[in-house]
């Protein structure tokens, strides 16, 4: 277990030091919310658009960051030859994978403070103490689900197929999911079978005071339970090819 | 450490890809505290053999223990320090964060100083890993070997990319290293460096273990002496029938012979009443012996095509 903190916090360092990695998790939903939380006046899912952005960018940070923080770079690593290297030190053989997740749940926490505190103080959306922290907590599972997905795609798939997928599914789960605007009609169907929606609505049914569907939370775990048995599959079948 | 007298075993031990016998029933067995080279041309089984050794990869059949472990657990119990050609560095990081972060993973962990001081990589500490040269990336790799206290060291080619003054140094920390005990197994194309370094020579091809023993037994076994002469009117057949004879060249008037006793082979050449002209005897170098070695076997192979890969 020593080992495993040890590893990860060699990781949160060197994210740190990671502009790319900067800009998708805290720059970019940042700036979006700057520019849009207050260019509409309505209400969303029964909320103010203020909040109800303010819910979207936080997941968009945290899902993004966690997603392209992760697949490209284990890819490269296993390229490279240091998920091999680490192979051959007393670190365990599933270390390296639980490490990215750890530090994916680390990293991805300040972005969401951030986006919430640009809501509280520019956005001003006001909620209840154990609202703030049930949404937040909500968006940072909901969104680190994809640290199991960035480990299926990293694991699987070299340097130069990895990004084109990763960015194809980083788009497909930031739209449908409704991240940029809501969908109607049949789009607005699939839209809620996406982890993202999910993250997002149960925040906001959380923020409107609504009881919130069962089926968005059966959704997250059933997400988490095909992304976790997608990286599993990649870690066995990589096994002696790392 | 060392829970028994061998230090590390292969039984039997086979690795095929479909069709293709990586390695076909390798048995071969490392005493503690010996320096042992593994000889062998390309694919002729040494990365898959060092792969298996370190539970990268698992053995189709046969069984590896090292140190009354098998490998998983003696590697996960630090018992081995191991640089590959195909394993890398962590990027982003600087050599001294790298080397700290591999040590603390060890049960038995060095002070980072010293390991940095003997990879020869103390003037680069604060460099980041993906800056550095082919040479200095190489000695990072080996200071992570060293990072933890251990009782075999692995080193798959360990100076392909050095000069010949880092490959000297090298050299000179290794025999720090094994002086105080430990086992060391290196694969390496350098033959002279083998020839120099190791106690004992392992010599593979087609993944299997071909000749074992000292520099000097390599030599013997591949027919350690070669000579040549000028003699008209002796056969193909009579010269190879001569004592001590492994093969024989002829152009013209010119016989080169390579020969395990060579004073046995020429005095059977008198006796037969030849008076062979321009007499020269030699030893063959480590290198001419390893190809001799592995030319024999590849034909041996390509006679019974059955077994050819």
């Amino acid at each position: 277990m020593r080992g495993i903190l040890l590893l990860t916090r060699a990781e949160i360092n060197r994210l740190r030091r990671n502009k790319r990695y900067l800009i998708f998790t805290v720059g970019l939903p940042v700036i979006l919310y700057l520019i849009f939380a207050k260019a509409a006046n309505t209400t969303i899912y029964g909320v103010n658009f203020s909040a109800y952005y303010m819910v979207a960018m936080a997941t968009f940070g945290a899902f993004a960051g966690t997603l392209n923080g992760n697949s490209i770079r284990i890819s490269e690593e296993r390229k490279v030859g240091w998920i091999r290297q680490l192979r051959l030190t007393p670190l365990p053989a599933n270390a390296y994978v639980i490490a990215k997740i750890l530090t994916s749940m680390a990293t991805t926490i300040p972005s969401i403070v951030i986006v919430f505190l640009l809501g509280r103080f520019y956005g001003h959306v006001q909620l209840p103490a154990w609202q703030w922290l049930v949404i937040g907590v909500i968006i940072w599972l909901g969104s680190t689900i994809f640290a199991a997905l960035a480990v299926a795609v990293g694991y699987r798939y070299p340097p130069d197929q990895a990004q084109p997928i990763t960015i194809a599914l980083y788009f497909v789960f930031a739209t449908l999911g409704g991240i940029w605007y809501p969908f109607t009609g049949v789009l607005g169907n699939i839209s809620k079978a996406t982890p993202t929606f999910e993250a997002v609505n149960i925040s906001v049914d959380v923020i409107g005071n609504k009881a919130v569907p069962a089926y968005l939370a059966i959704g997250l775990v059933a997400w988490l339970a095909i992304f976790s048995a997608l990286a599993v599959l990649s870690v066995r079948s990589m096994a002696e090819s790392v | 450490m060392n829970h028994s007298g061998t230090g590390v075993s292969f039984e039997n031990v086979s690795k095929h890809y479909g069709s293709l016998k990586a390695v076909d029933g390798l048995n071969l067995e490392l005493r503690a505290g010996e320096t042992v080279a593994l000889l062998g041309p390309n694919g002729a089984g040494k990365s898959t053999s060092l792969d298996m050794l370190l539970a990268l990869r698992k053995p189709t059949s046969g069984t590896i223990r090292m140190f009354g472990q098998d490998p998983y657990h003696a590697v996960k119990s630090g018992a081995v320090g191991a640089m590959l050609q195909s394993g890398g560095l962590m990027p982003e990081v600087t050599v001294r964060e790298l080397v700290t972060l591999v040590a603390g993973l060890h049960p038995r962990p060095i002070a980072v100083d010293t390991t940095l001081r003997a990879a020869g990589i103390e003037s680069v500490a604060d460099q980041r890993v993906d800056r550095l040269s082919g040479g200095q990336t190489q000695r990072v790799r080996f200071a992570l070997a060293i990072a933890g206290e251990c009782d075999l060291i692995v080193l798959d080619e360990p100076t392909a990319a050095m000069d010949v003054e880092t490959r000297q140094r090298f050299w000179a920390s290794m025999k720090d290293e094994v002086a105080e005990g430990k086992t060391l197994l290196f694969a390496t194309h350098y033959l002279e460096e083998a020839d120099q370094a190791a106690d004992r020579i392992l010599v593979i091809n087609r993944g299997r273990l071909l000749a074992d023993g000292s520099p000097e037994d390599i030599k013997k076994h591949a027919g350690a002496k070669r000579m040549s002469f000028r003699l008209s009117g002796a056969t193909e057949p009579f010269l190879l029938g001569l004592p001590g004879v492994v093969s024989v060249e002829t152009r013209h008037d010119l016989v080169r012979i390579q020969t395990s006793d060579s004073d046995a082979t020429l005095y059977a050449v008198f006796d037969a009443g030849y008076r062979p002209a321009e007499i020269e005897v030699g030893s063959l170098g480590l290198e001419q012996a390893f190809l001799a070695i592995t030319a024999e076997d590849d034909r041996a192979a390509s006679a019974e095509p059955a077994t050819a890969s």
